[in-house]
C-alpha cells in the first residue's frame, strides 16, 4: 500500500489503493497548475466528502470559509451569529473550541456568541462590548484557564 | 485605490461581488479592512468599537438607548451626537448627514455619512471604508429610509 502523501494515510488507512505520484520536475506555470490539479484529485479519491466531513478540523474551515464569505459585508451581529454555517460551528460543541481560539488569535472575529453559546460562559465584562480586540484578549484568557490554550 | 487606479486588489473583488452596483456608480476605497469598527459608528466618526443593539449582548451600544435592532433606536442613538430627522439627503451647506438603511422587513442592516463633497462614506462589515456617489450603489443592505443631520 502506498500512498500519495502519508498525511493523507494517516487520515485514512484503510483504503487499499496504490499511487503513483511524479516530482513536479517541470518548470512554468502550467506544470505547477496540473500538479495543484493532480494532488486535488488524489487527495478528492483518498478522503471523501462523508470523510471530510466527520474531520472536525476540516468541517470547522469548510464552515468558517462559508460564514466569512457570506457575512463579511455585515455590521448586525445578529444576522452574522444566525448564519447557518455560524451555526453548524454552534452545533460542532465543544470540539469546535480549539478551533475558534485559535482562529482568534490569528485574528479578532465575531466568534463570541458561539463562544458563549457553546460553554455557557462570558468572561467578556460589559465595557468591553463591541471592542473586538478586547473581547478577543478576554476569551483568549479564559482559554488558558480552561487548559485550552498551553 | 479603487477603480482606475490600475491595480485591482481581491478587497474590491470582494466588495463588488457583493455590492455589483458599485461597479457602475463608482467609488473609492479609503481605509483598509478591520473589525474595530463598523458603519454604524463610523457614520459617527467612531472607530474604537462594533456598534450593534443586538440580544446577545456583544456589540457596543449606548447604554441609555433601548437595545433594540428598531429605526427607532437607531435614531435614539444618533441623536446623542445631536442628529435629528430630517427630509432630504441633499447636500446642505453647514449641515452633516447620516443615513439609515433598512431591510424589506423594516430593520436596520447599514449607516452611511455623507461628506463635504456630497459623497457618502460606508464602513462595509468588517471590510473596507469607501466613499461612494450615490446612496442606491448599496442596496444589498436595502433601502435609505431615514435621513438624519446636524449642524456642523
Amino acid at each position: 500500500m502506498t500512498y500519495a502523501d502519508s498525511r493523507l494515510s494517516a487520515i485514512y488507512p484503510q483504503r487499499n489503493v496504490l499511487i503513483i505520484v511524479k516530482d513536479n520536475t517541470a518548470i512554468g506555470e502550467d506544470s505547477d497548475r496540473l500538479n495543484e490539479e493532480y494532488k486535488r484529485t488524489i487527495e478528492h479519491y483518498l478522503i471523501p466528502t462523508t470523510t471530510r466531513w466527520a474531520n472536525p478540523s476540516i468541517r470547522f474551515n469548510t464552515l468558517k470559509a462559508e460564514w466569512e464569505a457570506a457575512t463579511a459585508h455585515l455590521s448586525s451581529i445578529t444576522e452574522i451569529a444566525i448564519h447557518p454555517a455560524y451555526q453548524q460551528i454552534i452545533g460542532m460543541g465543544t470540539i469546535a473550541i480549539p478551533f475558534i481560539l485559535s482562529e482568534l488569535t490569528k485574528n479578532p472575529g465575531h466568534w463570541f456568541w458561539a463562544l458563549k453559546s457553546i460553554t455557557g460562559e462570558d468572561p467578556v465584562p460589559p465595557e468591553h462590548r463591541g471592542r473586538l480586540k478586547q473581547m478577543t484578549e478576554d476569551w483568549l484568557k479564559w482559554g488558558k484557564e480552561q487548559g485550552y490554550i498551553v | 485605490m479603487g477603480k482606475g487606479a490600475g491595480i485591482y486588489s481581491l478587497s474590491e473583488q470582494e466588495i463588488e461581488k457583493t455590492f455589483p452596483n458599485l461597479i457602475g456608480s463608482g467609488y473609492t476605497v479609503t481605509s483598509p479592512e478591520t473589525t474595530e469598527y463598523n458603519c454604524i459608528a463610523w457614520a459617527v466618526n467612531e472607530t474604537n468599537a462594533w456598534w450593534w443593539p443586538d440580544s446577545f449582548n456583544l456589540g457596543y451600544w449606548p447604554p441609555q438607548i433601548p437595545r433594540k435592532e428598531t429605526i427607532d433606536a437607531f435614531i435614539k442613538a444618533y441623536a446623542l451626537f445631536r442628529y435629528a430627522p430630517c427630509k432630504n439627503l441633499q447636500l446642505e451647506a453647514g449641515f452633516e448627514k447620516i443615513a439609515i438603511y433598512v431591510d424589506s422587513s423594516g430593520t436596520p442592516t447599514h449607516a452611511a455619512r455623507q461628506l463635504s463633497n456630497g459623497h457618502w462614506t460606508s464602513k462595509l462589515g468588517r471590510l473596507e471604508d469607501i466613499e461612494h456617489y450615490s446612496l442606491d450603489s448599496l442596496p444589498e443592505y436595502g433601502t435609505a429610509a431615514v435621513i438624519l443631520k446636524r449642524k456642523k
